[in-house]
């Protein structure tokens, strides 16, 4: 640490700037489409017959019970290869942390969901209303706000995760760390800099979600 | 409270104190043993081209030493902070890295070669630009790549490591791989049903030299430096590298280069 050569840390910065564009949009894409599928595997873990709840109960125990790594190497060299005609590292990473995040994501509204008080939605079935209204206007807005706090740790899990891509040579933010350390076989200043951009990146996050979290919490 | 923080502090000044009694007798080698057939793990062991030369390099220097399987970045930090006295990793010397390391004189003479799948109208170097390239990051293979189509060009995708840039070849998510001479020959020989092709342009790549690795203004580099010279004076280097390499060491180009 006696010498900290800043001077490969502005050489990098157009580099280190391009990869956190890529960390963001990859988390992003991530982020939504996790929430999306999270939200159908939650529901099709809810189902009332066994046989159907069988494949969404199995999707998440493969996703949650393997490391994120080997599912990333699966998917980028023997899944995609097989269905699409070339293979893209930020395709790979994309999907991975979509069907990842969807597993844990599906956990995080299925505990929301099942926290909801049963006589609630007894006592909305009573004014008549139908099995999706319930859901709609009673269950779902009170339960997103028990799912604030638990969501918004599995999107800072899944921003700083991406940096994973770095391994299957996916342009992102830790690439571009490895890539100065490479070639100047100095540890300090690139990891330095990449940590302290991903602290910016998951410290935003935590001001927006607490920004969210207050909206939603009047009530 | 206050005895647990006095314990506290107590056994923090006896940790110091255990770190503090380093015997500095014995010389500490770092290296990071994942790059066959320079440095790797064979059931347990570390054996390679850099482990036989380092040993007698030591004998000669007359040094006790511990080799230490730190992996990559760890060492470039303990090299950088003297806490090791010494690496050999099958380490590039370039200019950069001189600005932050010492090295030795040149051990090694590395070129180049592209692979690429079989049938592909590869012929020269200068073939490679325009498509996809992996390598391995921090390799004399990625520093050979980037001459030819440019520092951190975007067709340039930096691996891990060079099985995974092979993985990438095999999978079409690059078009080449650009890598070592042994290093692409070990891949041939390992994975006969690859069927790739390679080719070596002597005149596009430059060759580039592998060095033993030391902190700044070290105090035995002299020394091991000397002790290099005898080995590769007197036969011994050449043995090594016949019974590694299985072909004989152009030494001319390793005196050229050390100047």
């Amino acid at each position: 640490m006696i010498d900290f050569r800043f001077e490969i840390i502005i050489e990098y910065l157009p580099f280190f700037m391009k990869g956190m564009l890529w960390t963001i949009m990859m988390s992003l894409i991530g982020v939504l489409m996790g929430t999306i599928l999270g939200f159908f595997i939650a529901l099709g873990k809810m189902l009332p017959s066994k046989l159907l709840r069988l494949p969404f109960i199995w999707y998440i125990n493969f996703f949650r019970g393997t490391p994120l790594l080997v599912q990333l190497f699966l998917f980028h060299f023997a899944v995609l290869p097989a269905i699409l005609d070339s293979v893209n590292p930020i395709v790979s990473v994309v999907v991975t942390l979509s069907l990842n995040s969807a597993a844990y994501v599906a956990e995080i509204f299925r505990a929301g969901i099942q926290s909801i008080d049963r006589g609630q939605a007894e006592a909305a079935h009573s004014l008549g209303m139908n099995k999706i209204q319930v859901m709609r206007y009673v269950i779902l807005p009170q339960a997103f706000r028990r799912m604030i706090p638990p969501l918004g740790n599995e999107f800072i899990v899944l921003l700083k995760d991406s940096s994973l891509g770095a391994i299957i040579a996916a342009p992102e933010l830790l690439y571009w760390g490895r890539a100065a350390t490479g070639q100047y076989y100095r540890v300090w200043e690139p990891y330095l800099t990449v940590a302290l951009i991903y602290l910016i990146l998951t410290l935003t996050l935590t001001y927006l979600l607490n920004y969210v979290e207050r909206r939603f919490a009047t009530t | 409270m206050n005895k647990l923080l006095k314990l506290l502090v107590l056994m923090s000044i006896i940790l110091l104190a255990a770190c503090g009694t380093d015997s500095k007798d014995k010389l500490t080698v770092a290296t990071d043993a994942a790059f066959a057939p320079f440095e790797y793990m064979d059931k347990g062991e570390m054996v390679g081209f850099d482990v036989d030369l380092l040993a007698a390099v030591m004998e000669e220097a007359g040094f006790d030493y511990e080799l230490k399987n730190t992996g990559w970045e760890p060492m470039l930090a303990s090299v950088q902070g003297g806490d090791a006295d010494l690496a050999i990793a099958a380490i590039t010397i370039n200019d950069d890295r001189k600005e932050s390391y010492d090295f030795s004189s040149p051990y090694f003479e590395s070129t180049h070669m592209v692979v690429f799948p079989e049938g592909e109208n590869i012929t020269s170097a200068e073939d490679i630009k325009g498509l996809k390239i992996g390598v391995q990051t921090g390799t004399t293979g990625a520093d050979a790549a980037e001459k030819i189509v440019g520092k951190n060009d975007e067709s340039i995708s930096k691996y891990e490591s060079n099985s995974l840039a092979f993985m990438s070849l095999g999978s079409g998510d690059v078009d080449v791989v650009v890598t070592d001479n042994v290093v692409a020959s070990e891949y041939v020989k390992n994975n006969p049903e690859a069927e790739v092709d390679m080719i070596n342009d002597q005149e596009a790549f430059e060759s580039e030299f592998y060095g033993l690795m030391f902190p700044k203004d070290s105090e035995v580099r002299a020394e091991i430096d000397a002790a290099l010279q005898t080995v590769i004076e007197d036969g011994t280097y050449a043995e090594i590298y016949e019974e590694w390499f299985g072909t004989e060491p152009n030494l001319d180009a390793l005196k050229s280069a050390s100047k």
